[in-house]
């Protein structure tokens, strides 16, 4: 019973997240500077069709009012139309943006995890010795290279001088990505030198501390063969942090890729959101904003729920077990 | 463990090579439709466009919008004539009531004819202040619309305008089809009569324009396909080009074209200077004492300056106190004062600012020139005494906040073909975007008189009048900047005139 009190409780904390942060979202993208219908109108505008275009908009009706027509939309799954491309859509643009960004982030997934995970685990088994020394250099030379600087170091090594991968993520008019997968390779591989230090010097700590645990100690003595002690015993425990760690990147690298996805020209959700800030394109801005915020919040609930159901002393009160 | 090290090695390399091999045949399969020679594409990177109906937008989707509308009238790339489009002949005996006659057989990419409502709609529009169309006010002279028949349109103005006709080369006077709705498909989906017409668009990402069949011009367009993607980003757009997966980047910055000219395969077009005008709001201190603004000037350096924009004065870039540009007809030509510190301060002194003076000067810093411009003046000026200081904003917010309300102001404008039209724009003092509030009654009678003028040469001496009274005591300095366009070399007979307008309708690909 727990369980689901603690899943309901957590659920309840997520909606009201979602409202708080909409509402902030909402006020914050208010007090941007530059106003939306002098924007449109250009450089040639006059006050008078200023006016009229802020009214044709209902740029002029009370904060409040616009705020609960936009929630109002938003919840039925309306995101409205830009306002800086009237008569478009934003689902129309938003839903494929979002496609894009998920196959990024799956194919960031699998790149880094398993090569994360095995050389944390690697350098934890082997702690103190040169294969952990260089795993751990590694890491930390990774971790504190900016992705935009590792991106133009890929983008010279496989774009200029091996000619693999295209420079910029450009889909062909009148194809799809799924024609065009090679541009995922390196914005995923980017993503995957800055997420390889994290997520493989934690799994290298938690390694290390279940290691010198006594049951693992136990195993050894007991004469387990090694790779069932480590894989079978070992690993089962010292996933745990690895795995809330990974959890709570996957709202980052979902939504929050705004600098690599500029960098390599990829047509995602970060790109997408960084155009709409340019233009001032309020409600697409609030979409993005709102639809990543809610991927991190969801992402957080997930991991947190995973979390609980691996860790039986969180799963189960305590004098159950 | 060594194992364990082989086998994630391993698995990266396989998932990356599958992936990488995920397009090699389909891009095969372009690339050699492209080489037969079976269909001529012509790929361009244009910058995110604003909106893309013509007259609610700032210039960015020329490509777009110049393939997929016409004009009445066109300018020649090569010569500077102004050439039949949609219409055939103007005329006006007086400059009050005038005559168009329109091209016949022309048809709207939906299959509807082209007609003199069409103009009469297109006019209509323009004029209505809930559009907030950019050219309302130079729209305002007209007085009635008629339509005499489907191929004849009569347009009375409310004073004589000898020079009206010009208004029809303006980007963002495209002949739109009354039978259209632009309010809602205007930005989704463009529709006009011109050379290309759209075949598919993803908004903020790309679009396809395929050859007009039905185009009034019967040997145009050259090529059969046109492919604009819309890429934010300048320096994207170039590795693109470099990529060879586009062929021409337009609005390029003098640090790219540097950059390009020492590469194989790349040519750089310059079709037209655009005016980065600096503005001295002579309503307001310190600057509305003729003697503060002829004190700036004298500390002027063209040389300088043209170096800053990392260009070659009298050659790329053009120092100018007066708004009407060289390439025009009626420029006159006035020597440079010098450059005269001494001067400078002198007049400065007589204004009653001893000890210098301190001044605000706004610009649009993410626009190209913006920020080299600025910085060259405040570094020239400031032997003189004028201690310039700097507010650079991002161009939408230097337009909304702060542009027609600044006290010394650095704006982007383009070049009228007809300079009267700029005149009564801005130096008016009734003038909509009289940036720096000038307002000085010989200048107005002097725009008032070009306006009606009939006789040519008359209307040359009110300009040459006009431009020295600019020298003297004008609030403006011209600096000609050039448009530059990246194109690779395979891009033949690429047009754009100075009305900014690309003809890619003549463009080829070898």
């Amino acid at each position: 019973m727990d369980f689901l009190e603690r899943f309901l409780k957590r659920l309840g904390f997520m909606v009201l997240t979602m409202v708080a942060m909409s509402m902030l979202i909402f006020f914050l993208v208010e007090i941007m500077p530059g106003d939306v219908a002098q924007t449109i109108l250009g450089q040639a505008a006059t006050e008078e069709s200023v006016a009229a275009l802020r009214e044709s908009m209902g740029l002029d009706d009370p904060i409040h009012v616009r705020y609960l027509r936009w929630a109002g939309g938003f919840v039925q799954g309306d995101l409205g139309q830009s306002i800086y491309m009237r008569g478009v859509e934003i689902s129309s643009i938003f839903w494929r943006r979002v496609g894009h960004s998920m196959l990024l982030a799956f194919t960031a997934f699998i790149f880094y995890v398993p090569v994360s995970i095995l050389m944390g685990i690697l350098a934890g088994v082997k702690a103190g010795k040169t294969a952990d020394s260089v795993i751990s250099f590694v890491g930390l030379a990774t971790m504190a290279l900016p992705e935009f600087v590792s991106g133009i170091i890929l983008i010279t090594i496989f774009s200029v001088y091996l000619e693999i991968f295209p420079i910029a993520s450009l889909i062909p008019i009148g194809q799809t990505i799924w024609g065009n997968l090679n541009i995922l390779v390196l914005p995923a591989l980017s993503i995957t030198i800055v997420m390889f230090g994290y997520v493989s010097r934690m799994q290298r700590s938690s390694m290390i501390g279940v290691m010198s645990s006594d049951y693992i100690r136990a195993a050894t003595l007991k004469g387990m063969p090694r790779r069932y002690v480590i894989f079978r015993h070992a690993l089962k425990n010292a996933l745990l942090p690895t795995i809330t760690i990974i959890g709570m990147n996957m709202g980052w690298l979902f939504g929050g890729l705004i600098v690599v996805e500029t960098l390599f020209g990829f047509p995602g959700l970060g790109s997408l959101t960084l155009s709409a800030i340019k233009t001032r394109d309020i409600p697409l801005i609030e979409a993005c904003v709102l639809f990543i915020t809610f991927i991190f919040v969801f992402s957080t609930f997930i991991t947190d729920m995973a979390y609980a159901f691996l860790n039986p002393k969180i799963r189960f009160k305590q004098g159950e077990v | 463990m060594k194992k364990l090290l082989f086998l994630a090695m391993c698995f990266l390399i396989v998932t990356t090579l599958i992936l990488s091999g995920c397009t090699t045949e389909e891009e095969t399969g372009e690339e050699t439709g492209e080489e037969t020679g079976e269909e001529m594409v012509i790929r361009v990177a244009e910058q995110v466009p604003n909106l893309i109906t013509p007259g609610a937008w700032d210039g960015q989707a020329f490509s777009l919008n110049s393939s997929i509308y016409d004009y009445l009238i066109e300018m020649d790339a090569n010569t500077g004539e102004l050439v039949p489009a949609l219409a055939t002949e103007w005329d006006s005996p007086e400059g009050k009531v005038w005559t168009f006659k329109l091209r016949e057989g022309v048809t709207f990419h939906d299959g509807s004819d082209f007609t003199a409502e069409d103009v009469k709609f297109t006019l209509e529009r323009t004029q209505d202040p809930e559009i907030g169309h950019l050219k309302a006010e130079d729209l305002q002279v007209v007085e009635k619309i008629e339509t005499p028949d489907d191929h004849t349109v009569v347009i009375t103005l409310a004073e004589a305008f000898p020079t009206f006709y010009y208004l029809f080369t303006d980007y963002n006077l495209a002949i739109l089809s009354s039978d259209y709705d632009y309010g809602m498909l205007g930005e989704s989906a463009p529709m006009g009569t011109g050379a290309f017409k759209l075949e598919e668009m993803v908004p903020k990402e790309s679009a396809m324009l395929v050859k007009n069949e039905n185009y009034w011009d019967p040997g145009l367009p050259k090529a059969d396909a046109l492919m604009i993607y819309f890429v934010p980003d300048i320096d994207s757009s170039i590795s693109l080009l470099e990529a060879g997966q586009v062929d021409i980047v337009p609005q390029i910055s003098p640090i790219i074209r540097d950059r390009l000219q020492g590469l194989e395969g790349f040519t750089i077009v310059s079709p037209y200077q655009e005016s980065r005008f600096i503005a001295m709001a002579a309503d307001r201190e310190p600057f509305n004492d003729n003697n503060v603004r002829l004190a700036f000037k004298y500390a002027m350096d063209p040389e300088f300056l043209a170096q800053a924009c990392q260009g070659v004065l009298g050659e790329s870039i053009f120092y100018n106190e007066t708004p009407i540009v060289n390439s025009l007809a009626q420029y006159k030509e006035i020597p440079f004062r010098g450059r005269d510190i001494e001067r400078s301060k002198e007049l400065l002194a007589e204004a009653g600012y001893p000890d210098g003076l301190t001044v605000e000067l706004y610009y649009a810093s993410d626009h190209p020139y913006g920020t080299d411009i600025s910085q060259a003046l405040k570094e020239i000026a400031a032997p003189a005494g004028f201690d310039l200081d700097l507010q650079g904003y991002p161009r939408d917010i230097y337009l909304a906040q702060h542009w027609m309300d600044a006290p010394m102001s650095i704006t982007g404008w383009g070049v009228r073909v007809d300079p009267s039209m700029l005149l009564m724009l801005a130096y008016h003092s009734e003038g909509p975007w009289n940036e720096s509030h000038m307002s000085d009654p010989e200048v107005d009678d002097l725009i008032d008189k070009i306006r009606n003028e009939v006789d040519p040469s008359v209307r040359q001496s009110h300009y040459d009048r006009l431009q020295e009274i600019f020298v003297e005591r004008g609030t403006v300095i011209n600096l000609q900047v050039p448009y530059l366009v990246a194109t690779s070399t395979s891009v033949k007979d690429y047009r754009q005139p100075v009305t900014m307008l690309v003809q890619l309708k003549y463009a080829t690909i070898e």
